[in-house]
């Protein structure tokens, strides 16, 4: 059954609207979910970096190997050397949440600034970034991380600094290609014929109120891919380094008792690892939804 | 000050705008010594089928011409109360042209320099003292923003009303001059929302709320339906009415022109063909008149004609490429009017922009003997 109902304010007027009415509901679950994850994310940093956890993540119970979940006050059980798997899940966000800042920045940072120039100016300096974002693009992204980590150290901050500054291809072209395409149409004369400086045209006109859904898209599909990468490159044993914790090298540990039937080491920051991602994508796509909403046709 | 009153407020001289045409390596002679001028508390209303450089003519006296070569001769004399300057004051600098036979062969172009030298001139006109509306409102004005905000923006910029509050309201008031229906509703629209002719209207209000000194109409009719058109065309004459602004006006509908204009430029090919008052050029009762524009009022479907029944008037033949421009006169391949003795002359030479009578000057041989 559907339901048609006017508004209480003048007719027409959307504003008067609650929110749940204003959007689908879909996009607001999705929201709704990836703040959670967000807010989850964060506590387990506050949390991780006070200390303020059941366990010291690095201290070892010979005791207790593979203790199972909900066993003696170790909420989801312990490891092969008898760590608490909850603080060692917690502690593991440590890894990635400002090293993906990190990335992130670079990307978005980097994409707008060679969007902007590229698609705003055009000419040679398009011509030029067009050559460097083949090239970084040209290059794969495992390969380059590899070479980094074997010059220098496999530390975490090292292989976010290059995934930023390989994602910031993919958003120097969206955005030029967004300012291409704005720039066609009439909006962008107006407000130049209407005496509105380049800056104000560019900042607020493009970038924020015609660009900030993707940048969002990007943000938070950024932070999805940081940890993901550090999750493959821990299988690889490049990832964050032993004792410390990571999901990544927590699961690629617990991987190994597996078949004996002890899932829960592996199991436990793999689903981290999932519902963290998926929170992460649902709430740029939702966002996207509610932002794009039905300004995008005109 | 020199008395600015004795000075009209644009003057448009010789003005030559030329694109490149890669493929065919030629320019592309979109303006081609355009003369024209536009009084204080005047409508100038220019006339012309797509591609006479109607529009060009227009967005180079708004400095909004970017791609190459662009504006490469003439002078805009711009002499409103608050300003008096040539809009292209300088700006031969960074232009050298080349001819040859009267035609220009080379341009050589600073147009980074060009660009910054521009927007000197330009930059604090813009807006304030020459306000522009175009065609296709919608696409004219930022999907993302309310039409509120966008108003509450110009009207921030161009005024004394720097706060937000007073802004606002100063947008509001300007919604309501334009007298779009429910104008605190159509505050906080999107633009989205609305139909083309209350874009329309918003954007007139955006153009009017600076209190400019000339209003550049580009087309502000087209892409909008009949019955709004109408409605358009309403509240422009209202608004000349009521604030004297100085208009030039560009259109091809020429019902749109003699509803509001009070002195007419016909174009055709990059020049003015015809320029006087507007009962003059296109008044019924007028005896002379040049071929094209005696060409372009025939084919206006009448009542009249509608109700005998009759065919439809068409010029024959197409609107003159810009880039092969005869040496002659432009109109000669589809003029209807050439006579034995002057077919010669029509042929090889340019015809002058000749005075034939008090304020109506023509560009055509039959009448400059």
């Amino acid at each position: 059954m559907k339901n048609y109902t006017q508004t209480s304010g003048e007719i027409g007027d959307f504003s008067q609207l609650p929110i749940w009415q204003k959007y689908a509901w879909v996009d607001l679950l999705y929201v709704g979910y990836g703040l959670l994850i967000v807010l989850l994310v964060f506590v387990s940093y506050i949390l991780g970096m006070f200390n303020w956890l059941p366990y010291d993540p690095q201290q070892i119970n010979m005791d207790l190997l593979m203790a199972p979940p909900f066993s003696e006050g170790y909420l989801l059980g312990t490891d092969f050397m008898g760590r608490d798997i909850q603080s060692r899940l917690i502690v593991g966000i440590q890894a990635y949440f400002l090293p993906g800042l990190l990335a992130i920045s670079i990307s978005l940072v980097g994409g707008v600034v060679l969007g902007v120039l590229s698609g705003y100016r055009g000419g040679k300096v398009e011509t030029v970034i067009t050559y460097f974002t083949n090239l970084v693009d040209s290059f794969p992204r495992l390969v380059l991380i590899l070479l980094v980590i074997a010059a220098f150290k496999p530390d975490i901050y090292y292989i976010m600094v290059v995934m930023g500054i390989t994602g910031v291809p993919a958003v120097a072209t969206a955005i030029a290609n967004k300012i291409r395409f704005l720039t066609q149409k009439n909006f962008i004369e107006a407000a130049v014929a209407l005496g509105l400086r380049t800056r104000v045209i560019i900042f607020k006109h493009i970038l924020w109120y015609n660009c900030r859904a993707l940048l969002i898209i990007q943000a938070t599909l950024g932070m999805g891919e940081a940890i993901l990468l550090e999750t493959s490159l821990s299988y690889l044993g490049f990832g964050v380094q032993e004792p410390v914790p990571s999901w990544g090298n927590m699961v690629q540990s617990g991987a190994n008792y597996l078949l004996q039937g002890n899932f829960w080491p592996s199991t436990a920051p793999a689903l981290a690892i999932l519902f963290t991602i998926l929170g992460f994508n649902l709430l740029g796509d939702g966002l996207n939804n509610i932002l794009e909403d039905r300004r995008g046709r005109s | 000050m020199s008395a600015p009153t004795t000075q009209p407020l644009l003057k448009i001289d010789n003005l030559r705008t030329y694109f490149y045409a890669r493929s065919k390596h030629s320019f592309v002679r979109a303006v081609d010594g355009v003369s024209l001028e536009v009084g204080h508390s005047e409508t100038v209303g220019v006339v012309g089928e797509s591609g006479s450089g109607k529009s060009i003519a227009a967005m180079s006296v708004m400095g909004l011409i970017s791609s190459g070569p662009g504006v490469i001769g003439g002078s805009i004399r711009f002499s409103s109360h608050r300003v008096q300057r040539d809009l292209l004051e300088g700006l031969d600098n960074f232009v050298k042209v080349e001819e040859q036979h009267g035609r220009v062969m080379v341009v050589h172009k600073d147009e980074r320099g060009w660009q910054k030298a521009s927007e000197r001139l330009m930059g604090s006109l813009r807006g304030r003292e020459i306000a522009m509306i175009f065609q296709n409102p919608r696409a004219s004005l930022n999907p993302y923003i309310t039409v509120g905000e966008q108003l509450t923006e110009a009207v921030r910029l161009h005024t004394a009303n720097k706060s937000r509050k007073a802004a606002s309201e100063r947008a509001l008031y300007w919604l309501e001059q334009v007298k779009i229906d429910s104008p605190k509703l159509r505050f906080n629209s999107y633009p989205s929302d609305m139909s083309g002719g209350m874009c329309q209207r918003a954007m007139i209000a955006m153009a009017l709320s600076s209190e400019p000194s000339l209003l550049i109409a580009d087309e502000p009719t087209t892409g909008l339906d009949a019955t709004i058109q109408s409605k358009i065309v309403d509240l422009l004459e209202e608004l000349k009415s009521e604030t004297g602004i100085s208009t030039l006006l560009i259109s091809h509908d020429i019902s749109v022109i003699t509803r509001l204009a009070d002195r007419v430029a016909v174009m055709y090919g990059g020049a003015v063909v015809e320029y006087g008052t507007a009962r003059l050029v296109l008044g019924t009762d007028a005896s002379i008149k040049h071929p094209y524009t005696a060409a372009l009022l025939a084919s206006v479907p009448s009542e009249l004609r509608i109700r005998d029944k009759g065919n439809l008037q068409t010029i024959e033949g197409d609107v003159l490429d810009t880039i092969n421009v005869p040496p002659g006169c432009r109109f000669y391949a589809r003029c209807n009017q050439v006579t034995p003795e002057i077919k010669e002359k029509c042929a090889t030479q340019h015809p002058p922009l000749r005075e034939i009578a008090p304020g109506h000057q023509m560009r055509c041989w039959r009448f400059s003997s």
